[in-house]
């Protein structure tokens, strides 16, 4: 399993796509937290930083390596490596666990850093280093388990375009309309409504905690799910 | 125990059998030809022997063992399918590396493999560039990394050159020599005939031959020989009248039912000068033909 883990983070340090995005992400969360800081007339410094729309981004990243096994074929040369397929999910689950972490703290430091400092010049209240704790245990937990999430949808719908496009769809709209219809469904839902309680959304979100069970409810469900079909799918 | 077995297998899509009751054994130190018409089964044969696909009964292993039982696989078999691919994005290198991480092989082993297909010096390019050949030996190399005891090549000439596909045949022969056992399938019977100690042929999912080349050359016919004749036809008549059947082309003469010593000794009997004499052989075309009723 070492092993395995081992070669999934090395392909996915060398894969240009996830620098690319990672480097993206950093700089579009960079710009939209100064622009809130600077601009924003009643600014709050923990929703000013817990930004759920970038933590996004790897849930997409995860789809995409997944999904991409097969958009490029080389599933089959995985499983040969690696003839567990159980096994080969978890390693790319955890990796994509791994790079959330990463992506996480890479977008979230020095957009909290240039926050600060911003907010500080303004004369607005800032985190505090409690509060900065809270903001990064947040992020860096939504962003842990969205990766794997986002890696077993793809390996239970393989075509890559369905997989994102679905993806955001999903958190984009459905989960919004169904938490505004029934918000006590809406809050248990794995892309925006549980995310939403953990990072501390809006009123009617689940707290913290159970919104946290909640996501590696699904994230385990899915993993289950998309480890029987991978394991039980021909290769031809 | 053989290397490879193929027990009773079967692989039913549907109603539709791609793999039918098939049985047999690869030995060590030969190199066997996989050998049948499009959609015969061999490319599922081999998928379910990499435990790529689940075979609706029977058995396909190495040693008895699935491959997915195997301790470290790509230590025990490596495998060059007919739609090999990798990432475009990634190097040669980084395949390789990925690989050796994934299967316990030691770092200078990719610099090896990459040396061995002759690719040390685009090692580093993007596979995305790579033509087709360059692919296919990539391809190689990671079946090769492992330094494996069984190596199954599923069409492995695709877009080799004529150099590519004479360095094949000799790391296949090298590696039988070395008492590893190489399985090929191939479509290009001229190159296999090149190669092959044995041959496995299928059609329709069923086994329709499997021995020796030599073996399965000469068919099913008895001996025959080829003979050209200063006097073909008392040759002929004297052939006839010992219960031959004589096929004949001009001064030249096929015996069936007869070898090189027998038509030579009667032809030596009736005192008639013989100009040429050898066995007649079927080519390997001609004897896939016959075996799976495929026209060209």
């Amino acid at each position: 399993m070492t092993a395995l883990l081992r070669a999934e983070l090395l392909k996915l340090r060398t894969t240009r796509t996830f620098a690319a995005v990672v480097a993206s992400a950093a700089a579009l969360s960079l710009t939209l937290v100064v622009l809130g800081a600077a601009l924003g007339k009643e600014t709050k410094a923990h929703a000013l930083f817990t930004n759920s729309a970038i933590t996004y981004i790897i849930v997409i990243l995860g789809a995409i390596a997944m999904t991409g096994e097969w958009r490029h074929r080389t599933i089959t040369g995985s499983v040969l490596a690696a003839p567990n397929r159980a096994r080969l999910l978890a390693a790319k689950a955890i990796s994509y666990s791994l790079a959330g972490i990463a992506l996480a703290i890479i977008v979230t430091v020095p957009t909290i850093i240039v926050g600060e400092l911003v907010l500080s010049g303004r004369g607005l209240a800032t985190l505090g280093a409690g509060g900065i704790a809270d903001v990064l245990w947040r992020n860096l937990a939504v962003a842990a388990l969205l990766g794997p999430l986002g890696v077993c949808v793809g390996a239970l719908v393989r075509n890559q375009i369905v997989t994102v496009v679905g993806l955001v769809i999903i958190a984009a709209a459905i989960e919004p309309a169904v938490f505004q219809a029934v918000p006590e469904v809406g809050r248990l839902l794995p892309l925006a409504g549980a995310p939403g309680g953990v990072l501390g959304g809006t009123h009617g979100d689940l707290s913290p905690a159970p919104a946290l069970a909640v996501m590696v409810a699904w994230t385990l469900t899915i993993f289950a799910a998309a480890a029987w079909r991978l394991r039980s799918r021909d290769l031809v | 125990m053989a290397p490879v077995e193929i027990r009773d297998l079967s692989k039913h899509f549907g109603a539709v059998a791609a793999v039918n009751h098939l049985s047999f054994d690869i030995e060590p130190g030969r190199v066997t030809g996989f050998l049948g018409p499009n959609g015969a089964g061999k490319s599922r044969t081999l998928r379910a022997l990499l435990g790529l696909v689940q075979p609706s009964s029977g058995a396909a292993t190495f040693g008895g063992l699935r491959y997915d039982e195997l301790d470290e696989p790509s230590a025990r078999v490596g495998a060059v399918l007919e739609d090999a691919s990798f990432h475009p994005g990634r190097s040669a290198r980084n395949h390789l590396r990925v690989l050796a991480i994934t299967g316990n092989h030691p770092p200078h082993r990719v610099e090896e493999v990459l040396s061995a297909v002759g690719l040390s010096d685009a090692a580093d390019r993007r596979v995305k560039g790579y033509s087709m050949g360059m692919r296919q030996r990539l391809a190689i190399a990671a079946a090769l990394l492992g330094d494996p005891q069984v190596l199954i090549l599923d069409e492995p000439n695709n877009g080799l050159d004529p150099p590519g596909i004479i360095w094949l045949r000799g790391l296949m022969r090298q590696q039988a020599a070395d008492g590893r056992t190489v399985l090929i399938s191939s479509h290009v019977l001229a190159e296999v005939a090149q190669s092959v100690d044995d041959v496995v042929v299928i059609a329709d999912g069923e086994l329709r031959a499997h021995g020796p080349l030599e073996q399965v050359l000469g068919g099913d016919d008895g001996p025959a020989t080829t003979v050209r004749a200063q006097d073909p036809v008392r040759l002929t008549r004297a052939l006839e009248r010992r219960g031959h059947h004589v096929d004949r082309d001009g001064d030249v003469l096929n015996v069936l039912g007869a070898t090189p010593e027998e038509v030579g000794k009667i032809a030596g009997d009736e005192q008639l000068s013989v100009l040429g004499l050898a066995p007649r052989t079927r080519s390997l075309e001609e004897a896939f033909i016959a075996l799976t009723g495929v026209q060209s």
